[in-house]
């Protein structure tokens, strides 16, 4: 075999393994449902306190929840399905149906306390930006989830109003915040695919 | 060099080979996924994935997601054992290349 033939299969063992990484690489975006959820949040809270308290969080959630289907059908519609994409909604769609009822049923049931509240959307939260951290490999998460387990500790250790601050403050930094930093290197990351890819020919 | 294996000439071409190690990696595909991946034309890439298809190592699916048509490509158990065996052959002919 000649040298010419030799560096010939190489590349095409070497082709097999970038395209491979790159099919296996997520190229869906994350960061606006975190900026999404953060927002409705805030108006949840919003509404609880100025408006209808007993709908609020119910209706903002289900309003929420919808808008995600939405957009991230209109996103996702071009993009492959990876396990990666499945596991990531499996994890928050889990989650947010878990949070959803048990939230309501305390609701109703008279037994709603907002530092118990605090503590169980801090716990919730934490371990599924713990989950999503480690399976995506991004560290930044992990620190938002040790945020949510502050979060969740602190506002059992103190007053109503304290936990509410710790609230706002949580979701500012682990929703908002981050949804921000997620979205710009998501960009920053698809241009740089976007201008390393070359063509192939058949 | 009479024990050494053939290349399969299906998978051999560039954008064959891109293709399938692509669809190796995801359930399924999208026309424009491929398109955008492989940095192809649509003349080219659908010639490459018709002969794919011929040899029985892709299925295809045409459906319509929010009134928009989709074509989405799969890989069958025949490409991905087509691959395994392609990656071995390469294997095998660069082991003998380094051992003569």
């Amino acid at each position: 075999m000649s040298n010419v033939e030799e560096q010939e299969l190489k590349d095409r063992l070497s082709l097999i393994e970038s395209m491979i990484s790159e099919g296996r690489r997520t190229t869906e975006s994350w960061g606006w449902t975190f900026v999404l959820w953060g927002v409705a949040y805030y108006i949840a809270i919003a509404l609880s306190a100025f408006g209808p308290s007993a709908i609020a969080w119910p209706v903002t959630m289900i309003a929420a929840s919808v808008l995600t289907g939405v957009i991230g059908s209109r996103i996702s519609a071009r993009q492959p399905e990876t396990t990666t994409g499945r596991a990531m909604a499996a994890i928050w769609i889990g989650m947010g149906i878990s949070l959803f009822i048990l939230m309501v049923c305390l609701g109703m049931t008279g037994r709603l306390d907002l530092r118990i509240s605090v503590a169980i959307i801090g716990a919730m939260l934490g371990a599924s930006n713990a989950i999503s951290s480690i399976i995506l490999g991004w560290k930044m998460q992990f620190a938002c989830a040790v945020v949510w387990w502050a979060a969740m500790v602190a506002a059992l250790f103190t007053t109503e109003n304290i936990a509410g601050i710790i609230f706002l403050v949580a979701i500012f930094f682990c929703q908002i915040v981050f949804g921000i930093y997620g979205m710009i290197a998501e960009s920053r990351r698809n241009k740089a695919r976007a201008a390393a890819q070359g063509a192939f020919h058949g | 060099m009479a024990d050494l294996p053939e290349l399969n000439p299906v998978i051999h071409g560039k954008l064959r080979l891109a293709l399938l190690s692509l669809l190796s990696s995801v359930e399924e595909a999208e026309f424009t996924w491929l398109r955008s991946k492989t940095a192809s034309t649509d003349g080219n890439l659908g010639a490459q994935l018709l002969k794919l298809e011929e040899a029985g190592y892709v299925a295809v699916e045409k459906k319509f997601v929010q009134r928009k048509p989709q074509t989405l490509y799969r890989m069958t158990e025949s490409g991905r054992e087509a691959l395994t065996e392609y990656v071995q052959a390469l294997k095998q002919l660069l082991g003998s290349a380094i051992n003569a």
